[in-house]
């Protein structure tokens, strides 16, 4: 899918902010999910990026939008984990019985993949079934990349930010930001080629 | 990066795509719903151009809606200094008054007492006075 980025400097207007929200709004999802890896919290984290474009950045032109959309949600996928990281220290503290090994290390993603909706059902089901799994290893292999890695990786070639962009969202350097990326890519190819992917 | 890379990251780009056209109905209509309710935060489209007319007329420096509630936010702003000022003002006059009063008893109390004046310079009596009130 090409994204289209306007670069008129015109604000954006309702239609304009409707549509693009439609249309980013599902890799949002996707981006929150590889990073949080709950259905649930992906899904609040979208909602809350969403609510801070409109309520506080929608006299913006549209051509910032991606941009801005991108900041947000990687602020509040940041702030996720800061929350979880202030609830598990109190919960640590208040909890006698709290054990080390409740940790998200030990987290499997295939266990959180989505089941394949039924919208392909005349499509061949080995090569569904072939389709699904290679999915599953590309986005198990995205979840275990380095965050910085993944955002970085994700805002470019899945957004297509430029590098210009991709370092304003991500509050960094441009050089930082290719350096991720080529790291990134470095790690999902190793990853896939050791479990016989090839795309 | 190579293009080779170049082409790999856009081959898993385009795997992505297909992931995330193939989502759940349940999880495309949380995110409908988000969507409406962050749209809704916008209000309606005729209010959202009503308000950036607004705002550009405020900008321009004529009298409009909006400027007319940015001046009636500014002057609650300064209503709100000014009674911060005199209730300042006040609280510190009255404390004043009453450091005035306190002095006033005191020197009313050392006057009319029974005791000479001249007592309360001696330190014998300042001595005896202190040690009665430890005990």
């Amino acid at each position: 899918m090409a994204r289209t980025h306007r670069t008129d400097p015109v604000l954006a207007s309702y239609q304009e902010i409707s549509a693009f929200l439609a249309e980013v709004e599902r890799r949002a999802f996707k981006q929150a999910m590889f990073a949080v890896r709950d259905e649930h919290s992906a899904l609040d984290i979208v909602q809350d990026a969403m609510l801070k474009l409109t309520e506080k950045y929608s006299e913006k032109p549209a051509a910032e939008l991606p941009m801005l959309f991108q900041r947000i949600l990687q602020n509040t996928i940041h702030d996720h984990f800061r929350r979880q990281k202030v609830r598990s220290t109190w919960t640590t503290l208040l909890s006698a019985l709290g054990k080390g090994d409740e940790k998200d290390d030990d987290f499997d993603p295939l266990e959180t993949l989505p089941a394949k909706s039924d919208s392909n059902a005349n499509a061949d089901p080995a090569q569904l079934l072939e389709q699904g799994q290679i999915m599953a290893i590309i986005e198990q292999a995205l979840s275990r990349l380095p965050a910085r890695q993944r955002e970085a990786f994700l805002l470019r070639y899945w957004e297509e930010l430029d590098v210009a962009e991709t370092a304003a969202a991500m509050n960094c350097s441009e050089g930082s930001v290719k350096t991720h990326c080529s790291r990134a890519v470095h790690a999902l190819a190793a990853m896939l080629k050791a479990k016989g992917v090839t795309l | 990066m190579t293009t080779e890379d170049t082409d790999f990251a856009k081959k898993i780009a385009a795997r992505l795509d297909q992931g995330a056209a193939d989502l759940k109905a349940g999880t495309v209509y949380r995110l409908q719903l988000a969507r409406q309710e962050a749209l809704a935060r916008l209000s309606d489209p005729k209010r959202a151009a009503e308000l950036r007319l607004a705002g550009a007329h405020a900008l321009a420096g004529s009298g409009t809606l909006g400027g007319d509630r940015r001046s009636w936010a500014s002057g609650r702003l300064w209503i709100g200094i000014a009674l911060i000022v005199v209730a300042g003002f006040g609280i510190q006059q009255w404390q004043a008054y009453q450091q005035l009063k306190d002095i006033e008893e005191t020197d009313a109390a050392i006057l009319t007492s029974d005791l000479p004046i001249d007592a309360y310079l001696d330190r014998g009596f300042q001595n005896w006075l202190k040690r009665a009130i430890d005990e």
